[in-house]
């Protein structure tokens, strides 16, 4: 158990005193981003990332990643959000912005294994909502991009604690916000929650960070909220999970999440779960090379 | 913090895939039910390759012709999937299955098993090539013999089409190549020298019954009863749809109600069977029969 009280344990979290700010530079493209996507200006959008040599060298090292559908290797931004389009751009920007708060080491989850896992969801998230028909997949790339965020926090205000919680989930093989919840009282999806509320995300991103364990208390945009959990789940059981193996057998039909996205999407009922899954597999070795590529811990 | 301030010009990037190219394994898939992941696409392409030299055929375009609309088509995708799969037969060949096996589809039966009266699990290696998959799941259960399966007898049944296969498999011998994934402890317990080959030990090799067996023999399939898992891998690729689904409803049939069904790495029954479900395991996944009790969702 938690040697202090859940209570103490959420006053720390709500101070996330510990937690790094959005690095300076960043902040001005994140507010300039969160227009709608048609009155955004490419060469603003050029300039914005180019102030920062760091998130330069990511955003290009992403944009001309297979995983992002570049068509040719392009070595400058403007190249980058002229092949790929503004929508796909912002997410490269936004991917690598919020890399840049990851802690540098962890004696519990590897930083690099955090990153692996939110890019892999990120990308499942993109690749399964089209195929069920959203209307925007690229929300659902953000949303599984940080749906995991309270796993940062954890790791800043609560490194000990998160580490004891941790290593239960390695060693009996079992859900990390299930060790969390029998070591903490609380999960990666309360402290999340602080934390996107201070960033104030959106209310929908609130959510799914809140609730991606336990979607029935989803209230807004549910088909998102249903589709991550699922895409998390997925990629927890092919190999871009927390780093360790989850030993259980899973039926997608049988989980709450399932039968919450097939309100909303029809075309689930038929949907081919195994074709998803081989292609997760063919991610995994690019989503690893291109987090080493991009997270490289002082 | 991550930095990438030292990385100054992105890696040159791969070539994207061709369409064609795509378009090739998505045929792939839905005739053969075998999927190329976007990793293992440059080794697609590869093979395309190989039988384009051979057919003296040019482009990827032209090459989908000839699986789609020519009269050869059959015949060649045939030879593509023989090249697709080619060299995959070996010892302990997909690791992440096995474990599954070990750690959750094992102990799922023991529990449903305790419910019957004989403490025996039936296996099935149905498509068993030269012996390589049946003697490693002997391998596995050995194992667990002092442990989960103490007190339990199995048997595993391995049948083959091919006559030579089986001949090989029944001598069990074997070299470097198939025995490439065999770690140190399992060569020293399961395995004998034999010059530059190894020998399975004759407890691995007494728990496998092999025998030729064509799937679309119906009484000899039918025969196949009671069973906790059927691994079937890179043998339903070669069937069309309707003698799929008759072979399909065959392991339906032999199954026991809590019995497994493994695939091959990436092989899928989507759209072949609503009998079977697929369950996912730690990078792994299988299928389980469907309750038909239950009313479809």
């Amino acid at each position: 158990m938690a040697e202090e009280p859940k209570e103490t344990l959420r006053k720390r979290l709500g101070g996330l005193e510990q937690m790094p700010s959005i690095p300076v530079a960043l902040a001005p493209l994140l507010r300039y981003l969160e227009q709608p996507l048609e009155s955004l200006d490419v060469q603003q959008v050029v300039d914005l990332i180019s102030a920062d040599k760091s998130l330069t060298a990511q955003c290009l090292h992403m944009a001309n990643s297979p995983l992002f559908g570049r068509s040719q290797t392009t070595d400058s931004i403007r190249g980058a959000v002229l092949a790929l389009g503004m929508q796909r751009m912002r997410d490269i920007a936004i991917s690598c912005s919020v890399l840049q708060i990851t802690p540098n080491g962890s004696a519990s989850l590897d930083p690099t294994v955090f990153w692996e896992h939110s890019m892999g969801c990120a990308l499942v998230c993109r690749r399964f909502a089209k195929r069920v028909g959203f209307k925007n997949p690229e929300k659902a790339y953000l949303a599984g991009l940080l749906h995991d965020l309270g796993i940062l926090v954890n790791l800043w205000v609560l490194p000990k604690e998160f580490g004891a919680a941790f290593e239960l989930a390695r060693t009996r093989h079992i859900p990390l916000h299930e060790a969390e919840c029998s070591t903490l009282g609380l999960t990666h999806c309360d402290s999340g929650r602080m934390l996107a509320e201070q960033w104030q995300l959106t209310p929908e991103l609130i959510e799914i960070i809140s609730f991606h364990h336990d979607v029935k208390n989803g209230t807004s945009d549910r088909a998102n909220l249903a589709l991550v959990s699922l895409s998390d789940l997925l990629c927890r059981m092919s190999g871009l999970g927390h780093g360790f193996v989850e030993e259980r057998q899973i039926d997608f039909l049988d989980e709450p999440a399932f039968a919450l996205l097939s309100q909303e999407c029809p075309s689930l009922k038929a949907f081919d779960w195994a074709r998803l899954t081989f292609e997760l597999e063919g991610y995994v070795d690019e989503v690893h090379r291109l987090v080493a590529l991009l997270y490289r811990p002082k | 913090m991550g930095s990438a301030a030292s990385v100054k010009k992105p890696e040159p990037a791969l070539a994207p895939p061709d369409p064609q190219l795509l378009r090739i394994r998505d045929l792939v898939y839905q005739v053969a039910g075998i999927f190329q992941p976007d990793n293992k696409l440059r080794l697609l392409d590869d093979r395309c390759s190989k039988r384009m030299q051979v057919l003296g055929v040019g482009s990827l375009r032209e090459y989908y012709e000839c699986l789609t609309v020519k009269p050869i088509r059959q015949a060649e995708l045939v030879a593509l999937l023989n090249e697709i799969t080619i060299g995959e037969t070996c010892f302990f060949r997909n690791q992440p299955q096995l474990e599954a096996l070990r750690n959750i589809v094992i102990p799922q039966i023991l529990e449903a098993r305790v419910k019957l009266p004989l403490r025996h699990l039936r296996l099935w290696s149905a498509a068993c090539s030269t012996g390589e998959e049946p003697y490693t799941l002997s391998m596995l259960l050995l194992e667990e013999s002092a442990g989960r399966l103490k007190g339990w007898t199995f048997e595993i049944l391995a049948t083959d089409l091919n006559e030579r296969s089986i001949a090989q498999a029944k001598h069990g011998i074997y070299g470097d190549y198939s025995t490439r994934n065999v770690t140190s402890y399992f060569r020293q317990k399961y395995f004998m020298e034999r010059g530059e080959n190894l020998h399975v030990r004759p407890e691995v090799q007494a728990h496998v019954n092999f025998s030729r067996l064509n799937f679309l023999d119906d009484a000899r399939m039918a025969f196949m009863k009671g069973l906790d898992l059927i691994m079937c891998c890179n043998a339903l690729i070669y069937f069309d749809g309707a003698s799929k689904r008759r072979v399909i409803q065959h392991f339906y049939n032999n199954l026991l109600p809590h019995g497994y069904l493994f695939l091959g790495h990436s092989e899928s029954l989507y759209g072949v069977s609503d009998d079977f479900r697929l369950v996912h395991l730690p990078s792994a996944t299988a299928y389980m029969k469907r309750d038909k009790r239950v009313v479809a969702r």
